[in-house]
C-alpha cells in the first residue's frame, strides 16, 4: 500500500457525527444541492477555488431529512466513502478509493431525525488549472448514494 | 417460523404453476392463462355444484368461461348460473363452453378431501388438488416418489382409478433469499453481529466442534477472540442466534518476512464460530442461486463441497454472498500481499478474482465448480475494489494454517 493510501486510511477513521444546523463549514465553502431521496440527503462541501499544490478539504454530509429514524446499510467497519474529482471534459483526475481494497462488510447505521454523518478528506491538487467537479459517493449494499457535483476552480500556483 | 425451512410441501393450487409435464392417467387440459385480472368475482364453486345439475368444474380457457357437466343437456342451467360472470368478461352466456364431464364436482371435492387427509403421510407428496380444468383429482408427487402408493390409497378411499391423476412435480420451495433466515444453515447466507452484516463462508467441524467460518473482520474486533455472537439472518428475528466466535488469531508485526514494516499481518482474514446447540446446519452446503452474475439472491438449490484446493491464475472462481449473490470470474493474481484500506493491516498471500462483489459479501465462500453441484472449496472472501468488479479472498490453505485443521465436507 502506498504512503498516500496509508495517510488516507488514517484519515478515513475520523468520522464526525453531529446534528445538522444548516451552517456551512466556512464562508468560502460551497454546499452542493445534494442528492435527495425519500429520507436522506447527501451533499458535498468544497472550496470554490484552490491553487495547484494545495490540499483541498472535501466534506461529505449525509443527513436524515425525515421526521423518523432511518436505518442505512453502508459499508466498511469504518464507513467507506469516495470522492471523485473530474475535469470539465468529464475525465476523472482523482478518486479517493482508486486501486484500494476495502473490506466488504455492511455497516448498519441508524440516523435520528435531522442527524447528519460527516466524512472528510483532502485532495492534494495535482491537476492543471481549470474548472473541475467534485462528487461524493457513499456506497451501500445496493446503489451508492451520490452527491450532486460541486464546482471547484483550480488556479495556477502563485 | 415459515422461513426456517427452505423446503416445504404445500397443499396449494399454486403448485400447478410449477408442475412438470410428466404424468400418468388422464392428461389435464390445463386452462390457458388469462392475461388480466378482472374485477368480477368468480362464482363460488360449491354454489354452482348445488344449482347446476351435474356441474363438474369451471375454468377460463382462452378467456372463455368453460364448464364441465356430466349431463350436457343441462347447459341452460349453466348459462343462467354463469351468465353474469361470463358477461363481465365480455362473453355472451350463449358462448359459455360446455365440456362433457365424467364426475360431479361434489364427488371430486369429497375424494380430494379424503385423499388429502391421508396422502401427506406418504413420502414425496407435494400437493393434492381438485383440478377443475380436468374434472379429476390431481396429486403432485416429487420425482421418484411412488405413484402406486397414491393409487392404492385412492382405491382404498373409494376414488375411481380414472378420477385420479398422479403427476410428478418439483417440490415447492419458499422463495428464500440469501438475506433470509435459512435452516439448516448453509454457506453464503447473511449473518448479523453488532451493527454489521456479513456472509457465512463454510460450515466446518474442528476438534469435534460444529462451527462455521467467516471473515476475521466479521467479528467484534478483527484479530483476537471476543466471543462475538452471531445471528442468522437478523438478531431481531426469533430463534436467530446461531453461534459464538471461538477462533480468530491476532494480527502481528513481523509475522513473516513478507509483512511490511509497521504493518499488522495475517495470512487469512478468517475466524471460526461454534454453532449453538441445536442449530441445524449442512456440512459442505453452499446456497445456490439461479445462475452466476445475474444478480439474483433467491436460493434455488445447494452446492456441495466435495474437495478443497488452491487456484492458479486463469482458473475460474465463484462466490455466493448475501449482497451480490453468486458471482463468477477468472483468477487474476495469486499470493498477493494486500493492504486493507482504512487499516494498518496487510493480508499476506491473497488471491484476486475478476468477479462481482459488494458490501456484505465479506466472509463468503469461494469455490471452483467440479461438475454438477459439486464444488472445490478455495477460501474465504474478505475484500474488493470500489467498483465492485474484483474480489479478494484468503486461500483455504492459509485459513487452515491459522485456524487449524477443519473438516469442511
Amino acid at each position: 500500500m502506498s504512503s498516500r493510501s496509508s495517510a488516507l486510511s488514517r484519515r478515513s477513521d475520523r468520522i464526525v457525527l453531529f446534528t445538522w444546523s444548516g451552517a456551512a463549514l466556512c464562508g468560502a465553502a460551497l454546499l452542493s444541492p445534494g442528492t435527495v431521496t425519500d429520507s436522506v440527503r447527501v451533499s458535498v462541501v468544497v472550496a470554490e477555488s484552490a491553487r495547484s499544490g494545495e490540499a483541498v478539504l472535501v466534506t461529505l454530509r449525509l443527513t436524515n431529512t425525515s421526521d423518523r429514524r432511518v436505518t442505512l446499510y453502508l459499508t466498511g467497519r469504518a464507513i467507506t466513502f469516495d470522492i471523485v474529482v473530474a475535469g470539465s471534459d468529464g475525465q476523472v483526475v482523482w478518486r479517493r478509493l482508486d486501486r484500494v481494497t476495502t473490506q466488504q462488510i455492511v455497516h448498519v447505521k441508524a440516523l435520528a431525525p435531522g442527524e447528519t454523518l460527516e466524512f472528510q478528506d483532502r485532495w492534494r491538487v495535482a491537476a492543471p488549472p481549470g474548472n473541475y467537479t467534485v462528487t461524493g459517493v457513499i456506497p451501500t449494499d445496493r446503489e451508492p448514494l451520490r452527491t450532486a457535483p460541486a464546482h471547484l476552480r483550480i488556479a495556477p500556483p502563485p | 417460523m415459515r422461513r426456517q425451512s427452505i423446503l416445504v410441501r404445500s397443499f396449494a393450487a399454486a403448485a400447478l404453476l410449477v408442475a412438470a409435464a410428466c404424468s400418468d392417467g388422464t392428461r389435464s387440459t390445463g386452462p390457458e392463462p388469462t392475461p388480466v385480472l378482472r374485477s368480477a368475482q368468480a362464482p363460488d364453486l360449491g354454489t354452482l355444484a348445488r344449482t347446476v345439475p351435474g356441474f363438474g368444474g369451471l375454468f377460463i380457457d382462452n378467456g372463455v368461461p368453460t364448464v364441465y357437466l356430466t349431463d350436457v343437456t343441462k347447459r341452460g342451467a349453466a348459462e343462467r348460473a354463469l351468465g353474469g360472470f361470463a358477461q363481465s368478461r365480455g362473453v355472451a352466456p350463449g358462448d359459455i363452453r360446455v365440456l362433457q364431464g365424467r364426475y360431479a364436482y361434489g364427488d371430486l371435492d369429497r375424494w380430494t378431501q379424503a385423499v388429502s387427509y391421508e396422502a401427506f403421510d406418504q413420502g414425496g407428496v407435494v400437493f393434492v388438488d381438485l383440478d377443475e380444468a380436468a374434472n379429476r383429482v390431481l396429486v403432485g408427487v416429487e420425482r421418484g416418489a411412488s405413484h402406486a402408493n397414491i393409487r392404492g390409497l385412492a382405491a382404498r378411499l373409494g376414488v375411481p382409478a380414472e378420477a385420479l391423476v398422479v403427476r410428478e412435480t418439483d417440490p415447492i420451495v419458499y422463495a428464500a433469499t440469501l438475506q433470509d433466515q435459512v435452516r439448516p444453515v448453509v454457506a453464503g447466507v447473511q449473518i448479523h453481529f453488532g451493527n454489521f452484516l456479513c456472509s457465512i463462508g463454510f460450515n466446518a467441524v474442528s476438534g469435534g466442534q460444529n462451527s462455521f467460518v467467516t471473515a476475521s473482520h466479521c467479528t467484534n474486533k478483527q484479530g483476537g477472540v471476543e466471543g462475538t455472537q452471531y445471528f442468522q439472518s437478523l438478531s431481531s428475528q426469533a430463534n436467530s442466534f446461531i453461534g459464538t466466535e471461538v477462533a480468530d488469531p491476532a494480527y502481528k508485526r513481523n509475522l513473516a518476512p513478507g509483512c511490511p514494516k509497521g504493518k499488522l499481518c495475517r495470512f487469512s482474514d478468517a475466524s471460526r464460530a461454534a454453532y449453538a446447540a441445536g442449530v441445524p446446519f449442512t456440512l459442505g452446503g453452499i446456497a445456490q442461486t439461479s445462475g452466476p452474475n445475474n444478480g439474483s439472491l433467491t436460493i434455488t438449490g445447494t452446492f456441495s463441497i466435495t474437495s478443497e484446493g488452491n487456484a492458479v491464475v486463469g482458473d475460474v472462481a465463484n462466490k455466493v454472498g448475501r449482497t451480490t449473490g453468486w458471482t463468477q470470474g477468472v483468477v487474476t493474481n495469486t499470493c498477493v500481499n494486500t493492504g486493507v484500506s482504512g487499516t494498518r493491516i496487510v493480508q499476506l498471500c491473497q488471491t484476486f478474482v475478476s468477479a462481482g462483489v459488494g458490501g456484505g459479501d465479506s466472509g463468503s465462500d469461494v469455490f471452483g465448480q467440479t461438475g454438477g453441484s459439486s464444488v472445490r472449496l478455495l477460501g474465504i472472501l474478505w475484500g474488493g475494489n470500489q467498483a465492485g468488479t474484483q474480489f479478494v479472498y484468503s486461500p483455504i490453505t492459509n485459513v487452515e494454517q491459522e485456524l487449524g485443521a477443519l473438516t469442511t465436507f
